[in-house]
């Protein structure tokens, strides 16, 4: 007697050729390969008959009937209905990004009126601010004509005495 | 929302398939390239093809009646849907079959729900009238015994884990072949017969001792009826 360590199952090397051999579809070779290993091995034997009443046990369970002829015509329906939703779809694609574009559009007229204005603004700002510098400072730091040197000679002499003067 | 090819768009006109070719004479692949080119009508033969397997897996996996027309639907408009991507190298009912498993899958997992699970166990008169079934070898007559005979099965089922309960479901109870589940599933078939066969002996570890609690409960039933 072969032995089987597991515990109430078949001979692995032997589980997918009792399931043929359940199913009745083993080549004659085969057939009498498990026959006489059956005749050996205890497990496999009654793992087999538990097996074939399982067999039984599951033909009380009842298959799934045909849907019928609606079934088709219910799938073609909902065929067209998802068609339907995306050819909606695609329509209001376009119209989303045309809405994008004029509210982009707006935004940007908005800041380029609000550049605009500053800028201006501040142009006025900067030449009031001219004026008044030109009339209140430009006396304070003008050179005096008096004290200006008349020409290269003099610049030179100047530079002279002011280098020997530090000395 | 997948993408519909241009040609399949509801503004285009429904072209009858021909009766000859609407006829079992026309193969899947004539179907498809014709569905491919824009024939709603020969997606429509399609359908009704395979409608009733699509139902049998859907049902197998989900075990929840009421939403399996639902998911069987989205399955086919998925199809329709992805059928011009379908490049053929497979056959297209396996093509649809991976689409309904992710289908299932999808759905599962997106309502958080497993597949219909039974709160109660059996009681020990349920798991004798079931024996008696079995041990009859012969169906329960009359709707009701029916019905109930249905009910003490998919208790028995859902308390085994969830691929073991799909694979006995697909196999047994909706007919389809080792080598159908291999390829739905991803498996090889050698693969799917051990499990299949694990699983036939953990159904019946799940029957006996339920069983066995049943017959401890009322030894003089059990008695009589070795007797």
């Amino acid at each position: 007697m072969e032995t089987n360590l597991g515990l109430g199952t078949a001979c692995d090397k032997y589980e997918a050729l009792l399931e043929d051999y359940l199913q009745a579809e083993l080549s004659g070779a085969e057939q009498q390969t498990v026959t006489d290993h059956l005749k050996r091995c205890d497990r496999c034997l009654s793992a087999l008959e538990q097996a074939k009443v399982s067999v039984r046990l599951l033909q009380l369970g009842e298959p799934a009937a045909d849907p019928g002829p609606g079934f088709s015509r219910n799938v073609m329906a909902r065929i067209h209905a998802a068609q339907a939703e995306k050819t909606v779809e695609r329509g209001s694609f376009w119209p989303r990004f045309i809405l994008l574009g004029w509210r982009f559009a707006a935004t940007a007229t908005l800041a380029l009126g609000i550049l605009v204005t500053y800028d201006v603004g501040w142009a006025r700002h900067a030449a009031s601010s001219a004026v008044t510098a030109r009339a209140g400072v430009s006396d304070i730091f003008a050179p005096d004509p008096a004290a200006a040197p008349a020409s290269r000679d003099e610049v030179l002499m100047m530079v002279a005495e002011s280098s020997h003067g530090q000395n | 929302m997948a993408h519909v090819p241009k040609s399949m768009a509801a503004s285009a006109p429904a072209i009858a398939l021909p009766m000859a070719r609407a006829e079992k004479k026309v193969d899947d692949r004539e179907l498809v390239r014709l569905s491919q080119s824009g024939l709603e009508s020969a997606f429509e033969e399609l359908v009704k093809r395979h409608q009733h397997r699509i139902f049998a897996l859907v049902s197998g996996i989900l075990r929840r009646p009421d939403d399996v027309e639902d998911v069987a639907q989205q399955v086919f408009l998925k199809a329709y849907t992805g059928i011009r991507r379908f490049d053929q190298r497979a056959a297209f009912s396996t093509w649809l079959y991976k689409i309904a498993v992710n289908e299932c899958w999808d759905y599962l997992r997106k309502r958080k729900v497993r597949p219909l699970v039974y709160e109660a166990d059996l009681s020990e008169e349920q798991v004798s009238r079931l024996d008696g079934i079995i041990s009859a070898d012969r169906p329960a007559e009359g709707a009701n015994a029916r019905t109930e005979t249905r009910e003490l099965l998919d208790r028995m089922l859902s308390s085994l884990p969830e691929q073991d309960r799909q694979l006995l479901v697909l196999k047994e109870i909706e007919g389809f072949s080792v080598q159908e589940l291999a390829k739905i599933l991803d498996l090889n078939a050698n693969t799917v017969k051990v499990r299949l066969f694990r699983a036939r002996g953990r159904i019946m570890d799940a029957y006996r001792r339920r069983l066995a609690s049943a017959n401890s409960a009322n030894p003089g039933a059990a008695a009589q009826k070795k007797g």
